[in-house]
C-alpha cells in the first residue's frame, strides 16, 4: 500500500541525485546492483511521514525539506582538530579510527591492526573484496526507507573484526568529524563482527569541528553481528553541535549466550533519530540498551527501539533518560516482540525525562507484542519536573539555584550512564553531561 | 545577634495566617529553644528562616547581624551563615555525599570570599568531622541520606551543619526519630559548635533533646506566637503541665 503518487522536493532530489552519484561510489557490479536495488525501494517508499507507525512522532517528510550535496573535501583536518572536537572523549584510551566527513583518514587514525583486531575501510573492501556484497546487504529490512538510502548511498565507515576469544585492552574509538563548511549529505555504514567469546568495546563519537557549517545532514547505519558467547559494549556520542539531521540505524543480530550492551549519549542536535533493531539468533542471551538525551530549544531526538525475542531465555533491559528544555521534543518507542516460541523471555522497559519548560513535548511508546505465555515482560515511562523540594534542599546548603538543578538533573542522567560499563568513558559521557547542562561548548572543555 | 520583629506569615496560595506577630531575639553566644505542640508553626518559622518558597511574610522582619533577611535567596542566607537541620533530611539518588558536601562548601566559601578548598584538603577537613559524628567514608560514598536510617540521617545533617561553619544553627525537631545513642551524637555534635561566635535555635516538641543541649532560654510557642519565655526549667516544667494552660489561653 506504500505507493507514494507524488514526491516532495526532497524525495525527488534524492533519486535523481543517486544517479550522478552512483558512479563515484565504490563497489563492484554487484553492489551497484544492490545500491540501485535500494534506491528503487527508497523510490516506492518516498521519506517517513506522520502515517508510517513507526515515524509517527518524527515526520521525516516533514522535516526534511531539501537534500544537501556531498560535502567538498575537507583538507587540513589536524589530530589537534579531533582533539578538540572530542572534548572529554578525547582523553579516552582507544583504538582510534577517524573519518572526515564520512571518508576514512588513515593519517588521522591510530590503530595499529594486531592478531585481536582491525578495522577496514568500508569503501576499500567494497572495490576489492568480492564478499563485500554482505556489508551493504540489509535484505529482511526492505520496509526501512532511511536504511535502504543508506545502502544506497554510503561511500565508506569502517569495518570491525575483533577475533574470536580476543580481549580488547582498549576500546575502538571511530570517530565521524563534521568539517565541511558547507552543508553537506553524508552517509556512513559501520560493520561490527564480534568473534564467539570475544570481548570489546566500541564507540561511535559524532563531532563537529568549529568551523563547519550549522547544517547537516548524516545517515549513519551499523550492522552488528555478536558471535556465541561474545561481549560487546557499543556506544554511540552523537554530540553534532548545529541544526542538522542525524539519522542512525543500529542493526544487532546475537548469537547464542552472548551480552550486547548498547548506550545512546545524544545531546543539543537539531534532529536525532536513534533506532536500534535487536534480534536473538541464539538462546540465553542478553542485551542491555541504555541511553541519556539532552535537547533544548527546538531540539528533537528520537529513540525508537525493536527488540525481537525470537528465540526462547533470552533478556533484554531498557533505560533511558532524558531532558528537554525549551520547546525540545523527546520520542521514546520501545518495540518488544516474544515470538510464540520464545518462552522464558524476561524484558523490562523504563523511558524517564525531566520536562524543564512547559513548552517542551515527550511521546513515549511501549508496544509490546508478546505471543508466548511463560515470559515476564514489563514497561514504564514517567515524565515530570525537578523537584521543588529537593533543590531547596540544596540551596538552604548555599548550592545557587542553578547549579542546585544541574545537580540534580546530573544525578537523574547517572542512572542511565551507570549503565556504560568503562570507566573511562562513563567519566567522560558525566562530563560531557555536566558541560551541556552548564552550556559549556565541548570544544571549549578541553582548553 | 537574630532578631524576629512581630513576624506574620501565611501560606503563599492558601488565607490562613501561620505566625501572628511572632518576637525573638537570640543573642550571638546563645542557645534559644522554642517548644510547642503540633500545628503550633514551628517548622514554618524554621522555613521561613531558611527562605523556604510558599510562605508569605505579611509583615514584621528578620534581621541577622543587623540585615534584614527576607529579601535574600535561601543560598544567600546559607553564605550569610544561616542553617537550617531539616526535620526530616531529603534524599538526593545519584548525587554522592563527598560531592554534596564538597559542592555546597565551595559555593558558601567562594560567596564569603574565601579560596575554595582542594579536594585532598576537603576530604582531610570532612573526614576528621565525620569521624566524631560515627560517619565512614562509606557512608559519604553512598547518594545524599539515600537508604540511611533515621539516625544515620540527622548525623549526616549535623556533618552538613558542621562543614558549612553556620554562625545562625536552626534545628528542626534534631531529635524526632532517635534512638539514646543516636541522640547523644547529635547533640554532642551540637554542643561542640556552641561558641561566642554563634546563635542556635532549638526547635522541639519533647523535652528530652534539651537534657542533652541545655538551652540559655526556652521560649514556649503557641498558635503563631511566643507565649512565654524563661530559662532551662521552663522546658521540665512543661514536660510536666503540657501546652494545655497555653493552648486555652491563645483560644
Amino acid at each position: 500500500m506504500n505507493v507514494a503518487v507524488l514526491k516532495t522536493k526532497a524525495e525527488q532530489a534524492l533519486s535523481e541525485a543517486f544517479s550522478g552519484a552512483a558512479a563515484e561510489l565504490p563497489g563492484s557490479s554487484e553492489i551497484r546492483k544492490l545500491r540501485l536495488d535500494a534506491m528503487g525501494r527508497f523510490g516506492a517508499l518516498g521519506l517517513p511521514h506522520r502515517r508510517v507507525e513507526e515515524w509517527k512522532y518524527t515526520d521525516l517528510r516533514n522535516l526534511v525539506k531539501e537534500v544537501l550535496p556531498a560535502p567538498a573535501a575537507s583538507k587540513g583536518v589536524s589530530v589537534a582538530d579531533i582533539e578538540a572536537a572530542l572534548g572529554a572523549l578525547a582523553g579516552l584510551e582507544a583504538h582510534r579510527v577517524v573519518f572526515v566527513d564520512g571518508r576514512y583518514e588513515p593519517d588521522l587514525s591510530a590503530l595499529v591492526a594486531n592478531e585481536d583486531v582491525s578495522a577496514a575501510s568500508l569503501a576499500t573492501l567494497l572495490d576489492n573484496d568480492t564478499s563485500a556484497v554482505e556489508l551493504l546487504d540489509v535484505s529482511g529490512r526492505d520496509d526501512d526507507a532511511v536504511l535502504a538510502l543508506n545502502t544506497a548511498y554510503a561511500a565508506d565507515g569502517s569495518v570491525v573484526d575483533i577475533a574470536p576469544l580476543a580481549t580488547l585492552d582498549k576500546p575502538v574509538l571511530l570517530v565521524f568529524v563534521r568539517a565541511s563548511e558547507t552543508p553537506a549529505f553524508v552517509a556512513v555504514r559501520n560493520v561490527l563482527r564480534v568473534g564467539e567469546g570475544a570481548i570489546a568495546t566500541v564507540i561511535e563519537a559524532h563531532v563537529t569541528l568549529p568551523k563547519a557549517a550549522r547544517d547537516f545532514q548524516l545517515n549513519a547505519a551499523t550492522k552488528v553481528i555478536v558471535g556465541k558467547g561474545a561481549k560487546l559494549g557499543h556506544v554511540k556520542v552523537a554530540l553534532e553541535a548545529g541544526g542538522g539531521v542525524h539519522l542512525s540505524n543500529w542493526l544487532t543480530e546475537l548469537g547464542p549466550d552472548a551480552d550486547y550492551a548498547g548506550f545512546h549519549f545524544t545531546a543539543s542536535t537539531g534532529l536525532a533519530r536513534n533506532q536500534v533493531a535487536v534480534t536473538f539468533a541464539g538462546e540465553d542471551a542478553r542485551i542491555d540498551l541504555s541511553g541519556a538525551f539532552l535537547a533544548r530549544e527546538g531540539q528533537h531526538i528520537d529513540t525508537t527501539l525493536v527488540v525481537d525475542h525470537a528465540v526462547p531465555k533470552c533478556v533484554s533491559r531498557e533505560l533511558f533518560k532524558g531532558v528537554l528544555e525549551d520547546h525540545a521534543r523527546g520520542v521514546f518507542q520501545g518495540k518488544v516482540i516474544v515470538r510464540p516460541d520464545a518462552q522464558k523471555t524476561d524484558g523490562k522497559q523504563m523511558a524517564q525525562v525531566l520536562m524543564l519548560s512547559p513548552d517542551c513535548e515527550f511521546d513515549s511508546k511501549p508496544e509490546l507484542e508478546i505471543y508466548a505465555d511463560d515470559v515476564v515482560c514489563g514497561h514504564g515511562s514517567t515524565s515530570a519536573d525537578i523537584d521543588d523540594d529537593l533543590v531547596f534542599y540544596c540551596r538552604s546548603r548555599g548550592i545557587p539555584e542553578a547549579e542546585a538543578r544541574a545537580l540534580l538533573i546530573e544525578s537523574f542522567i547517572g542512572e542511565a550512564l551507570e549503565k556504560v560499563e568503562h570507566e573511562g568513558l562513563r567519566d567522560a559521557l558525566g562530563e560531557l553531561a555536566h558541560n551541556w547542562l552548564r552550556r559549556i561548548e565541548p570544544a571549549r572543555s578541553v582548553a | 545577634m537574630l532578631e524576629i520583629k512581630d513576624l506574620h506569615v501565611k501560606l503563599a496560595d492558601e488565607d490562613r495566617e501561620i505566625l501572628k506577630g511572632l518576637t525573638l531575639t537570640i543573642p550571638k553566644g546563645e542557645v534559644h529553644a522554642i517548644m510547642g505542640p503540633n500545628g503550633s508553626g514551628k517548622s514554618t518559622l524554621a522555613y521561613v528562616l531558611a527562605g523556604r518558597d510558599g510562605y508569605e511574610v505579611t509583615s514584621g522582619d528578620i534581621l541577622w547581624d543587623g540585615e534584614s533577611i527576607l529579601e535574600m535567596e535561601p543560598e544567600e542566607r546559607a553564605a550569610k551563615g544561616v542553617f537550617l537541620a531539616f526535620q526530616y533530611p531529603m534524599e538526593i539518588p545519584g548525587v554522592a555525599g563527598f560531592t554534596f558536601l564538597r559542592t555546597a562548601v565551595n559555593a558558601v566559601r567562594k560567596a564569603r570570599g574565601l579560596p575554595e578548598l582542594s579536594t585532598p584538603d576537603f576530604m582531610k577537613f570532612v573526614k576528621a568531622k565525620a569521624e566524631r559524628l560515627n560517619i565512614n567514608t562509606d557512608m559519604l560514598k553512598r547518594p545524599v541520606n539515600v537508604g540511611f536510617s533515621g539516625g544515620e540521617k540527622k548525623r549526616a545533617e549535623i556533618l552538613q551543619m558542621e562543614v558549612l561553619e553556620p554562625t545562625l544553627c536552626v534545628l528542626d525537631e534534631t531529635d524526632s526519630g532517635l534512638d539514646i545513642d543516636a541522640l547523644r551524637i547529635v547533640s554532642d555534635g551540637v554542643n561542640s559548635m556552641r561558641s561566642p561566635e554563634r546563635a542556635m535555635l532549638v526547635i522541639t516538641h519533647y523535652q528530652r533533646l534539651l537534657n542533652h543541649i541545655v538551652p540559655d532560654r526556652v521560649h514556649v510557642m503557641v498558635d503563631g506566637k511566643i507565649r512565654k519565655s524563661g530559662d532551662a526549667s521552663l522546658a521540665k516544667e512543661l514536660e510536666k503541665s503540657g501546652y494545655a494552660e497555653y493552648q486555652s489561653k491563645a483560644a
